[in-house]
């Protein structure tokens, strides 16, 4: 008996609960969303039947058939893994094919072809609630014995069925049905599946005869208005943003008062000296600076969780197409890029939805312009600066909704440009979208993501940003100076050289040799600057972390040039945020890009078009503000 | 002089009115396989929700939005 575990490929249209059932089956923690598109690559992971037979289960992307020569990546990834073309993943022993139980006309197609490929299948007749409750009449055992094949009706989202369904996948596995329907009279494959299907939904899931109004048809009334439908998008857009502003303050207070007690009793346990200062002022100054927006990731994640899992993206999607077709791109783009808002690399992996070969170049290279969470921390930082007020107020908020329209707007200017370049696609794309029913969100599934997501968080700040934070502390302490005066201090040291070397090319910016180093050091990770310029100015932490914050901004504020004028006036910052709007500073984003883009020459040219397009507009709006006498 | 058969004209999903249930007749075009993928068959019957930029229709209780392009690929007759 070989010691290789079965495979098992999970197998379904999108939307049909797929990567429902596989979190159900090996506890894992897949994302879930009640829009077509949300799985983009092929999930592994384990489980094993009530008879202790160890699975190896795939979680495949959903598509709607496996003979489209056109379809998007995502689709193609599917049907690779099913012919047993992909080396990394080896043809599957049985499939589950997963159908919506409420859609069975449209799911059984795929079913259909599946078995035709000579593979083992079991049926999962998932969502069963939501047919019961649109009244169909479902017959398991007749759909069963009509198809040759076991099925299992089940309720994924409630883990209801998944004992009968690993039962059904015990040793020996049930041999592959023959495709008897490809024997009947009908002229070409797809009527002969097409009567099939037609004859088993008649015997087995009799669907009622009337149109019946649902709870989503009535919500659709208005979140699908041409009016009420933009009023309500744009509702929900501010909302999101002026949530993750407000909310988060108070998790806020409370990391910033135990990151600050912790700096206050190492400082009082250590004798000082450069190891104190760097535990104090390198490592727990730098790591807690950014730290402490854990919670305003944690928002954002969660409010686009619920989004996706509601069913409302795929609305916003349908609202957008008009707006994305201005920018040369469909609806489809939209899931991509307002995932990248959270962060450039799943926005970028989404893109695998996309028909259009060069619509998803042109998406991908944009995306980084969607004003992701790692740059939350800078906005934060300088807005209430800008404005001289305390955080939380409102119209923070409004200008923060502001700073990210401004991202936005210029990714569809650049986006139509390069899509007129890039010239028409050889087949017409067009736009084709379901629209799920709105469903109750997963709770459980969109906290376990928020968790990972705000995990993920919490790890690069103990790696990337603790190696960058003992890094910056070197530079500026190394080498010493007997002076005791923090300007000289600085100056002196290998970041202060640094600083002189790089101010005449940040001076036109508005920017000193100190600005332009900590600018630099944001090129690894944007969210560093925080730490930077805390360290860099010298900020002495307190007990209290907003306190510390308050005490960057009053640092900066209070900097001056060495003629004593003011080194961060309104223009300087805006010229700052501006920068910062339109800098890729992420490796991992260029990185993800050269993957999905399949060249290095495509992510490297997007990286250095975003930084000289960064320097080059924040150059603009500090040279004409000038002039302007701002 | 020889009566010529009256030819009926085919209707496009694009030309039925909203909230009509109409029955495929026939899909032509060149993304009839994506259509048919999509679940747009020969014989199902579907009602039109809304016009536009793109089209929202039901199909087998299900939510479809298509583009006006695809849409014209789409020939039915109305349900009596």
């Amino acid at each position: 008996m070989s010691d290789r575990s079965s495979i098992i490929a999970l197998v379904g249209n999108p939307n049909s609960g797929k990567s429902t059932l596989f979190n159900a089956l090996t506890g894992k923690n897949q994302q879930v969303g009640n829009f077509a598109g949300v799985t983009v690559e092929v999930n592994t992971g384990e489980t094993f039947t009530p008879h202790g037979n160890k699975l190896q289960i795939l979680d495949l992307p959903g598509c709607y058939s496996l003979s489209n020569a056109e379809a998007p990546l995502d689709e193609k990834i599917t049907m690779d893994v099913l012919h047993g073309r992909l080396e990394k993943f080896p043809k599957p022993d049985l499939v589950v094919c997963v159908v919506d139980a409420s859609n069975l006309e449209r799911h059984l197609q795929l079913a259909l072809q599946t078995i035709e490929l000579g593979l083992p299948c079991v049926l999962a007749l998932n969502m069963v609630d939501v047919a019961e409750k649109s009244g169909l009449r479902l017959d398991p055992a007749k759909l069963s014995e009509e198809l040759g094949i076991p099925v299992v009706p089940m309720q994924a989202n409630a883990a209801k069925g998944i004992i009968e369904l690993k039962q059904a996948l015990r040793h020996p596995f049930p041999l592959a049905s023959e495709a008897f329907w490809l024997e009947n009279e009908a002229n070409g494959t797809d009527a002969k599946r097409r009567d099939f299907v037609n004859s088993v939904c008649e015997l087995a899931a009799r669907r009622p005869d009337s149109h019946q109004r649902t709870f989503s048809d009535k919500l659709d009334s208005v979140l699908l208005h041409p009016v009420l439908g933009w009023c309500a998008f744009a509702a929900i857009m501010f909302t999101v943003f002026w949530a993750i502003f407000s909310f988060a303050s108070i998790p806020m207070d409370l990391i910033d008062g135990a990151l600050g007690g912790f700096g206050g009793w190492v400082e009082g346990l250590m004798p000082e000296g450069d190891f104190r200062s760097l535990l104090v002022d390198g490592v727990i100054a730098g790591v807690g600076g950014v730290l402490v927006f854990l919670p305003q990731i944690v928002l954002l994640f969660l409010f686009i969780g619920l989004l996706e899992s509601s069913g409302y993206m795929s609305r916003a999607a349908f609202l957008m197409d008009q707006v994305m077709a201005k920018a040369g791109l469909s609806g489809k783009a939209f899931l991509p890029l307002f995932s990248s808002y959270a962060c450039a690399i799943p926005g970028v992996m989404a893109t695998r939805t996309i028909d259009s070969a060069k619509e998803r170049m042109v998406t991908i290279f944009v995306a980084p312009w969607m004003s992701c969470s790692a740059r939350l921390p800078v906005y934060f930082l300088i807005i209430p600066l800008l404005l001289h007020e305390q955080e939380g107020t409102w119209m923070q908020a409004l200008i923060l909704f502001g700073i990210y329209a401004t991202g936005t707007v210029t990714a569809f200017i650049v986006a139509r440009i390069l899509r007129g370049r890039l010239g028409p696609d050889k087949t017409p794309s067009h736009f084709m979208l379901e629209l799920p029913p709105y469903r109750r969100p997963q709770w459980s599934y969109i906290f376990r993501h928020v968790l990972d997501r705000g995990w993920a968080f919490v790890r690069k700040a103990g790696t990337l940003i603790l190696g960058l934070s003992i890094l910056l502390w070197a530079l500026a302490t190394y080498p010493k100076t007997d002076s005791e005066d923090p300007g000289e201090i600085l100056s002196h040291s290998a970041m202060g050289r640094i600083g002189e070397v790089i101010e005449p090319v940040v001076k036109p910016l508005g920017f000193d040799g100190r600005t332009g180093t900590a600018i630099l050091t944001t090129f690894a990770a944007r969210e560093f600057l925080v730490s930077s310029l805390g360290v860099i100015f010298s900020v002495e932490e307190t007990d209290d972390d907003v306190e510390t914050r308050s005490l960057i901004r009053d640092k900066i504020s209070n900097a001056t040039w060495p003629d004593g004028s003011p080194l961060f006036t309104p223009l300087s910052l805006i010229s700052l945020l501006v920068f910062f709007i339109y800098a890729l500073q992420c490796l991992p984003t260029t990185a993800v890009v050269a993957k999905e883009a399949g060249s290095w020459k495509w992510a490297l040219g997007q990286f250095f078009f975003m930084s000289g397009f960064a320097y080059v507009a924040s150059l603009l709006v500090f040279q004409i503000g000038s002039l302007l006498d701002f | 002089m020889t009566a010529t058969k009256p030819v009926l004209r085919k209707f496009t999903l694009n030309e039925v009115d909203l909230n009509c249930d109409v029955r495929i007749s026939s899909i032509s075009g060149p993304a009839c396989d994506r259509l048919r993928a999509l679940g747009f068959c020969e014989e199902m019957q579907l009602r039109k929700l809304s016009n536009g930029r793109n089209l929202i229709c039901t199909l087998c209780g299900a939510k479809m939005a298509i583009s006006r392009d695809l849409a014209e690929q789409v020939f039915v007759d109305p349900i009596r």
